[in-house]
Formats: structure tokens, C-alpha cells, sequence
């Protein structure tokens, strides 16, 4: 990884003064919004509480005792840490996907990443569930991401061989397969549920739902060491991603290793996805919404596209989670129902936007 | 030695020879223009030469060099390439996209140095002043403008790294109106003055003969006439290749100068 | 968790929250959060209502349950802080709420939760009513219960035992685009289906299933049950689809509507409600008119 991200960008991290300006706001709101998460929910904890039990656990490290502490440093805090997580993940891996396809609408739900990784987590539970669990006993949570990365890996690998003749991928082809490779997972899913008893479908609705509800550390500490080395390698695919802009043959005319570049944000994209699907089941629009609400406001530059949609996606999880878990409680709304209320109607003002400023 | 030298250059696909055992040499401190009717295997000769596809059989030198072993990054270095047309998916401005030519080619540029290559550029192509524009929004020939410009600030870059440099232009002056068809193959020229190897695909013949220091005749992916214009593009040749007749004894001069 | 730990921990908690909170053990006076329609029907019958703090939103029976009480959501997609959050000293659960991590965050806070086995029979209803009467410290008015509730299932067998032919029956759960989703062995369905002394005509099939229209065909029910929706709209007619057209229970039009939660929750009710499906199914073997389903 370290020569090919040598070979990608010789250097990503000298930024000029208004990309630093764009990064420091989002990453302030991201604090705000994080400060916000760990101070309101179902449960009324004074802030200056929340601060006291923060600092206690960081100062002395002591097991929480208290419910006050159990809320804030059991629940809300692994919570807000795995919705950062998922939604910088998702929000990256769809500015990835569309410089990679040059389509601002490409998406890893669309190419069959998403589906590909969801249908794997389904198969380890039902496989864990019934052939593996009399030799290990329970799965732990740490295969399921490791699952759903490799069946994000094999959808994509799955496309790349299908749409790439002669070291050439065609995205027209690439976007075709796809739809077909979705198509087929989601075919495979249907099946996996009726072959499975009621436990398990009810185990297996939970990936098209889409929750941070049950966030645990387990699940943080399963997902940090996908996610993070992800976020700090898309620096290095910011010049590659914009020469493609141009088109393939003008990235390699630029000196761009085109099918490095490719193959990389093909591997980048399988694992937070694949990660983020584990951990928080299918969460729609966070991918597309992000991106183009950034490009329309600072720019198409991916050496600054990409580190603001991770801050900014990360952000919106945590929001819509706010939201989610408060405007019904004690109850909650699932999640990817709240990012589809908001995401779909403004994809579609998108769609007739474009449309309208289309030349003719 | 030439600059950019082609030896029994094939390229087949599906049972056609698309560039069928092209030899040729172009040298630096030249401006060498490639002619031919449509299909005749231009563009795709011109993808060779730039590494772009992997020929067939046969192989290209640069300065006596194989281009397979030069690493991408000075490949960059040495030479351009202006595509005939490209098509944008995201909002970039028009001063992005000339800096995507300064953006990791040469050596030793400050990020001053780098702006100051790509404002330089804008100037040469006369679009300096869509420099905040969105590159969308701007008509055919403005985009092609821009292409040239971010060929130029490329081969600026570069030349920190490499200076016997080679531009490759494919239908460079396509949609540009006549003013700037002018501006961008005097400027061609001027870098062949400067000691660059410069190869265009030209489609009007009376341009080619007053620009280019020498012409090679593509006719169904062979190389049929290679030399000095006025030598090879004779009433004859043009008969044969494109199926028209030349109206007068000769080929004109071009009835065109920039206004200064 | 070490039983030691734990506690400690609800003692803390139980210091914590003095005011609202009286020590665990003792009866009547706690705070409880129920999640299952069945869990709650029971603590309603055993007249612990003012002890429930929160019902999930399967609670639909009594209809004040969720009308009084907080909804802590669906019962397969409750939330940790939601239920913490009406600090409860006791969490009913059937079998198979959750997501499992929700109630492990809850069981961390040292508050007990009780799962209620999942059992489709008279066996099954009986032990619910047991162990729920046991966790809030009601066993005298339980043992009333479970008499009365064994009593009723007497009545039943009874019923059950005049019947000569046992009629074969078609459980639709829904009935989307014209597919029936069809309950099979394991489901509640088949076990009210058994306690009302029919066949389950679906028991090809394993859990709930979608049946084709071959599959119908091939059932040969002799009555279809289907449930009634919320809001007092009409269920779809399945007679009006061809596969059912040919099928017995056409001919007779037998086709029952009854409550959802009253048919499959097994609970209390679940003696009451598998006399009027059976009731519904042969009317003229008891003598008695069918109004009561």
C-alpha cells in the first residue's frame, strides 16, 4: 500500500489556505454535532455531567457505575463513534465511486458493492448459525464485517472482470453489470431468506433496514481499523481521481497510473462499505447526497472533496441519528428511513435541476 | 536520432489492420502533420505513438528509446498529449483543469511556481479570461482552447525534468473558429522553433501545407506519402487519398494571417 | 456477567434512582417495561398495569396499554437509552426482541431482563403466565390465572374432542399482489390452527411462507383464516383470485377474519380465541351460531 499511494500522489497533503479554511469549518461542525449527540437522547443527563463522566473515564479509566455513566460511555459514546465511522465511510466511498465513474449519480449501492456486501453478512449468519456453529459456538462480531468486505470485494472483482478487456475498463459496461450483479444478489438474498428459519430472517431484515441502534464497542473496534485506513489513504487517490475526470487516456498522458488508481479505489471502496454494512446495515443516499452538496458549494477538487465529505458525512449520520433516536422516544426511527426521507426527495430536485441546466 | 520514431507500427483489432507496419521519424524542431481521410487510421497511429494503446507488433523509440521503458511520471515529463475532444462530469473551473497539467509532473516547483505555469498558459491560449468559469459551461471551442492550455502548462511542468519535449495534437483546431485556429498552430509552430517535437493530426490540407515542416499521408492504416508538403501533397496524391481534385495546378497558400 | 457484580450494580442503581425506584425484591411497586403482546396482556390480567412504565408497539391489547403507557418502539428494534431512559427495574421480553446488543446494554445497567420462551401450544401459554407471574413476585394471583386460563383450554379440548372431521385450513398472514404469505409447520398460526382441531393446510411449508397459486390449489383448504386490519379496513378477498377460486373452501365461502395479536399472541386469551375459531369453522357441530368470531 505505502509505494502505491507513493506512486498515486507524491503530494497530498500540502493544501492551500481555503481547502484548510473548508476542512477546519466541517471538522468544527462535526465537533458540535458530536457534542450534541453525547448530550441529548431519551434519557435527560445534564452536560455538565456528561463532561464530568467524559473526563473521569478518560482520566481513570474506571468500569461506569452509575446509569448516568452506562448512557453516556456504553451507549451514546461507542454510538456516535460507530455512526462518524459509517457515515464518513459511506460518504467517502460514494465520492470514490463517482470520480471513479466520472457520474455524479454512481453510488456503491449501484454497482452492486452494497448488496454484495449485505448478501455476505447474510450468508456468515445463516452459514455461522447452522453448519459452523456446533465446531466455533457463537459468531463473533468481527467475522461479519470481515464477510461483507469480502462479498463487496468479489461483487466489485466480479464487475472489474466483466467491463475490463485489454486493462481497459468500460464504465458504460461496468454500470450494466452492475445493475445485473445486483439484480442477481438480491436474488440470492430472497432465497437465503426463505431458506432460513424466522431467527435468522429477523437477523437478516436487519441489513436493508439500517440502524446504528445496538452500536457497541465490539462494533467499533471491529469497524475503526477498516474504516480509518481507508480515510487516510483517499488523500493519496485526490490527483488520480481528478486527472480521470478528464477521461482515462488523458489520466495516463498526465503520468496517472490509471489501473493502479482504479484497482485501489475499487479495494478502498469494498472495505468501507463493506465495514459500514456490517456494523450498520444498508444505509441509503448518505453516498450521493454528501459529494454533490459539497461540489456545488466548494468545488469538484477531489484533494479537498474527498477529506470534506468524510467530515461532512460523518456529521449527517450523527444528526439524522440524533434525530432518530429523540423525535419518537423512547422509541426510535430506524436510520436508513430518516437518510431516504431526506436523501431521495433531494435527489430527485438533483435529477430535474440537471436536467433543467442541461444544454440543449 | 528523431524525437519520435515508429518501426513496422501494427495494430490489429478483430481481423483489421487499423495502423498496418507504419515507419516513420519525426524529429525535434519540427512541426510534422498527419493527414488523411476519415478512418484512414490517424487517431489511432497517434495513440501508439503515445503510448496509449500497446501496438500490435512493431514498436515506437522516443529518442531512441523504448516508450515501454519510460516510468509514467517522465513519461509526462516528456511529452503532451490534447485529446479531440473531452467531456467533464464535475464542476470543475477552467483554471482546475489547466492546473491537472502542473499537478505532479516536473520537479522543484513551489506551489507559486505552479500557479504562476498554469496563469502563463491561460494567457497563451487566449482564455485567461474563463479562467473562474466552470469548464461546462463554455462552448466547444472555448473547452478546446482550454484542453490547449493545460497541454502547454503540462509541457512547462515538465520541462524542469525533461527539455527535448514532444506535443502531440490530435485535430487540434476541430471546432475553433478561424481567429483562434491561427492563435493555437502559430503557437504550435513557435514551440517547434523552440526545439519541440510537435505532431498534429490536421484536417485542412492548405494549413498543413503552411504550417508543417513535413507531412505524413495516412490512407487505410498504411502510411502511403511521407515528406515536405508541397513535394508529397500533390494534385496526384490528393486524387488518390481523398477523392477530390485539386481546382488549381497546386495547393494554395493559406488566404489566412492572424490580425495583429 | 458475574452474579457478584450485578449486584452491586442494582443496588447503585437502585440508590441512584431512591425516589422513584423501590428495592427490587419487593412485591408490587416496580417499574417495568414489557415488550410483547402477550407479556403485557398478562401483567394486565395480573393487575400489575401500574407497574408498567413502557409497552413496545406490539402491545396492542388492552388498547390502553399503549394509549397510557410510553411506546419504547417495535419490538424487534428497541432502543438501549429509550428503555433506560424510563428507568425501569425490570424488563419482560418475549423471545426474540431486540436487537440482542440493545438488551445486553440494558441488562449492563443492572436491570433484570426476563425472556419469555416463544411457544405456539397450551404448554407454552401456561409457562408464560408462570414466569412473568414469577418475575414481578406474583405467584398467588399466577396460580389463579394459570387455573383459569388451563380451565379454559379444558373447555376447548372438549369442544375439540366433538369434532369428527377435522377440517383443513389455509393461515394467511398477508396477501400482497396476489401471493398469500402462508403460515407453515413451527408458526403460531399451525399452533392455533391445532388447538382449534384443524389441519393446518399449509404444513408443507416450514415458517411463514409465500405459497404459490399451484401450492393453494394443491392445499385443498377447506376454509382460509386471515387477519383483520388495523383501522377497520375490509381484508382483501382471496376468492376473487383464481387459484383460490377452485379451491373448498370457495365453494362454502369460508373464509374467518379474525384480531391478530387475540389469534397468534398466546396469551391468556388464547384458550377464548382458538373456541371461536374452531367455533367459526364447524357452526352447526356445536349448535351454535357463528356470531361470536
Amino acid at each position: 500500500m505505502a509505494s502505491l499511494s507513493v506512486a498515486l500522489d507524491r503530494s497530498p497533503l500540502r493544501m492551500p489556505s481555503r481547502t484548510l479554511l473548508v476542512i477546519a469549518i466541517l471538522a468544527v461542525a462535526t465537533g458540535l454535532v458530536s457534542l450534541l449527540a453525547l448530550g441529548f437522547g431519551a434519557m435527560v443527563v445534564p452536560p455538565g455531567r456528561v463532561a464530568a463522566l467524559l473526563v473521569d473515564a478518560v482520566m481513570t479509566g474506571v468500569d461506569p457505575m452509575s446509569t448516568d455513566a452506562l448512557v453516556i460511555l456504553q451507549i451514546r459514546l461507542p454510538r456516535l463513534l460507530l455512526g462518524l465511522l459509517v457515515g464518513a465511510a459511506l460518504a467517502v466511498s460514494g465520492a470514490i465511486m463517482q470520480g471513479l465513474f466520472r457520474n455524479p449519480l454512481a453510488d456503491p449501492g449501484l454497482v452492486g458493492v452494497s448488496s454484495g456486501a449485505a448478501l455476505a453478512a447474510a450468508v456468515t449468519i445463516v452459514l455461522g448459525d447452522t453448519l459452523l456453529a456446533p465446531v466455533f459456538g457463537k459468531l463473533p462480531f468481527a467475522v461479519l464485517p470481515v464477510g461483507a468486505f469480502g462479498g463487496g470485494l468479489v461483487t466489485t472483482l466480479a464487475l472489474y472482470l466483466i467491463a475490463t478487456r485489454e486493462g481497459r475498463t468500460s464504465i458504460a459496461t461496468m454500470l450494466l453489470a452492475g445493475i445485473a450483479l445486483g439484480a442477481l444478489t438480491g436474488a440470492f438474498m430472497g432465497f437465503l431468506s426463505f431458506a432460513s428459519d424466522d431467527r435468522q430472517l429477523r437477523d437478516l431484515t436487519f441489513w436493508s433496514l439500517g440502524s446504528l441502534g445496538g452500536a457497541t464497542w465490539t462494533k467499533v473496534q471491529a469497524v475503526a481499523p477498516l474504516v480509518l485506513p481507508v480515510l487516510l489513504a483517499t488523500p493519496f487517490l485526490a490527483r488520480g481521481l481528478n486527472a480521470l475526470t478528464l477521461g482515462e487516456a488523458e489520466a495516463f498522458h498526465l503520468g496517472v497510473p490509471v489501473q493502479r488508481v482504479k484497482a485501489a479505489a475499487i479495494l478502498l471502496v469494498a472495505v468501507a462499505v463493506g465495514a459500514s454494512v456490517a456494523a450498520a446495515g444498508v444505509i441509503g443516499f448518505v453516498g450521493i447526497v454528501v459529494p454533490h452538496v459539497l461540489r456545488m458549494a466548494v468545488g469538484a477538487n477531489h484533494r479537498l472533496l474527498l477529506p470534506a465529505s468524510a467530515l461532512l458525512g460523518a456529521a449527517l449520520l450523527v444528526a439524522a441519528d440524533i434525530v432518530a433516536r429523540t423525535v419518537v422516544a423512547p422509541a426510535e426511527l430506524p436510520i436508513g428511513t430518516l437518510t431516504a426521507a431526506i436523501g431521495a426527495p433531494f435527489f430527485l430536485w438533483l435529477l430535474l435541476s440537471r436536467h433543467r441546466s442541461a444544454p440543449a | 536520432m528523431s524525437a519520435v520514431e515508429a518501426r513496422s507500427l501494427t495494430l490489429r483489432r478483430g481481423g483489421r489492420m487499423l495502423v498496418d507496419s507504419v515507419t516513420c521519424a519525426c524529429g525535434a524542431g519540427r512541426l510534422t502533420a498527419i493527414v488523411g481521410p476519415n478512418g484512414a487510421g490517424k487517431s489511432t497511429l497517434l495513440k501508439l505513438l503515445a503510448g496509449e494503446l500497446p501496438p500490435s507488433s512493431g514498436e515506437v523509440l522516443l529518442h531512441g528509446r523504448p516508450l515501454a521503458a519510460f516510468p509514467l511520471w517522465a513519461l509526462a515529463a516528456l511529452r503532451a498529449v490534447m485529446p479531440q475532444s473531452t467531456s467533464l462530469a464535475f464542476p470543475f473551473t477552467v483554471s482546475e483543469v489547466v492546473g491537472f497539467g502542473v499537478d505532479g509532473i516536473g520537479r522543484g516547483l513551489s506551489r507559486r511556481d505552479r500557479a504562476r505555469l498554469v496563469t502563463h498558459a491561460l494567457e497563451q491560449a487566449d482564455v485567461a479570461q474563463l479562467a473562474g468559469r466552470p469548464f461546462q459551461t463554455l462552448s466547444g471551442g472555448e473547452q478546446q482552447r482550454v484542453q490547449f492550455a493545460r497541454v502547454l502548462a503540462q509541457l512547462a511542468a515538465g520541462r524542469t525534468i525533461e527539455e527535448r519535449q514532444i506535443l502531440l495534437l490530435d485535430e487540434p483546431i476541430a471546432s475553433l473558429d478561424l481567429k483562434h485556429q491561427l492563435t493555437v498552430l502559430e503557437r504550435a509552430r513557435q514551440l517547434a522553433g523552440e526545439g519541440l517535437a510537435v505532431i498534429a493530426i490536421l484536417h485542412d490540407l492548405q494549413f498543413a501545407a503552411s504550417f508543417a515542416d513535413e507531412v505524413l499521408v495516412m490512407n487505410a492504416g498504411r502510411l502511403v506519402a511521407a515528406g515536405h508538403p508541397l513535394q508529397v501533397l500533390t494534385s496526384h496524391l490528393i486524387h488518390d487519398v481523398f477523392r477530390v481534385r485539386l481546382a488549381s495546378a497546386a495547393l494554395p497558400a493559406a488566404p489566412w494571417v492572424a490580425a495583429r | 456477567m458475574p452474579p457478584a457484580c450485578l449486584s452491586r450494580r442494582m443496588l447503585l442503581c437502585g440508590t441512584l434512582a431512591l425516589p422513584f425506584l423501590p428495592a427490587a425484591s419487593r412485591a408490587g411497586g416496580q417499574r417495568i417495561v414489557s415488550v410483547g403482546g402477550a407479556v403485557t396482556e398478562i401483567l394486565y390480567r395480573l393487575g400489575r398495569e401500574g407497574d408498567i412504565v413502557g409497552v413496545d408497539s406490539t402491545s396492542q391489547y388492552p388498547g390502553e396499554a399503549l394509549k397510557t403507557k410510553p411506546n419504547v418502539g417495535y419490538v424487534r428494534a428497541l432502543g438501549a437509552e429509550g428503555i433506560l431512559s424510563l428507568k425501569p427495574s425490570l424488563v419482560i421480553a418475549v423471545e426474540g426482541a431486540g436487537p440482542p446488543d440493545v438488551l445486553r446494554l440494558v441488562e449492563g445497567a443492572g436491570i433484570s431482563v426476563v425472556k419469555v420462551p416463544d411457544e405456539p401450544s397450551e404448554e407454552g401459554v401456561l409457562r408464560r403466565i408462570a414466569i412473568v407471574s414469577r418475575a414481578v413476585g406474583a405467584e398467588e394471583v399466577g396460580a389463579r390465572l394459570v387455573q383459569e386460563v388451563r380451565d379454559g383450554f379444558a373447555t376447548l379440548a372438549a369442544a375439540r374432542a366433538s369434532i369428527t372431521t377435522p377440517k383443513r385450513v389455509l393461515f394467511i398472514l398477508s396477501l400482497q399482489n396476489g401471493r398469500p404469505l402462508v403460515g407453515g409447520r413451527g408458526t403460531t398460526a399451525d399452533g392455533i390452527l391445532t388447538l382449534a382441531g384443524a389441519r393446518n393446510a399449509g404444513a408443507t411449508l416450514d415458517g411463514w411462507k409465500p405459497l404459490s397459486e399451484e401450492g393453494v390449489i394443491a392445499a385443498r383448504p377447506d376454509a382460509v383464516v386471515m387477519m383483520s386490519r388495523h383501522g377497520g379496513e375490509a381484508a382483501p378477498d382471496p376468492f376473487a383470485l383464481p387459484a383460490f377460486s377452485a379451491t373448498p373452501a370457495a365453494r362454502e365461502r369460508a373464509l374467518i377474519v379474525m384480531d391478530g395479536l387475540y389469534l397468534l399472541g398466546f396469551g391468556p386469551r388464547t384458550p377464548q380465541a382458538a373456541l371461536d375459531l374452531l367455533t367459526a369453522l364447524h357452526p352447526q357441530a356445536l349448535g351454535k351460531a357463528a356470531e361470536r368470531g
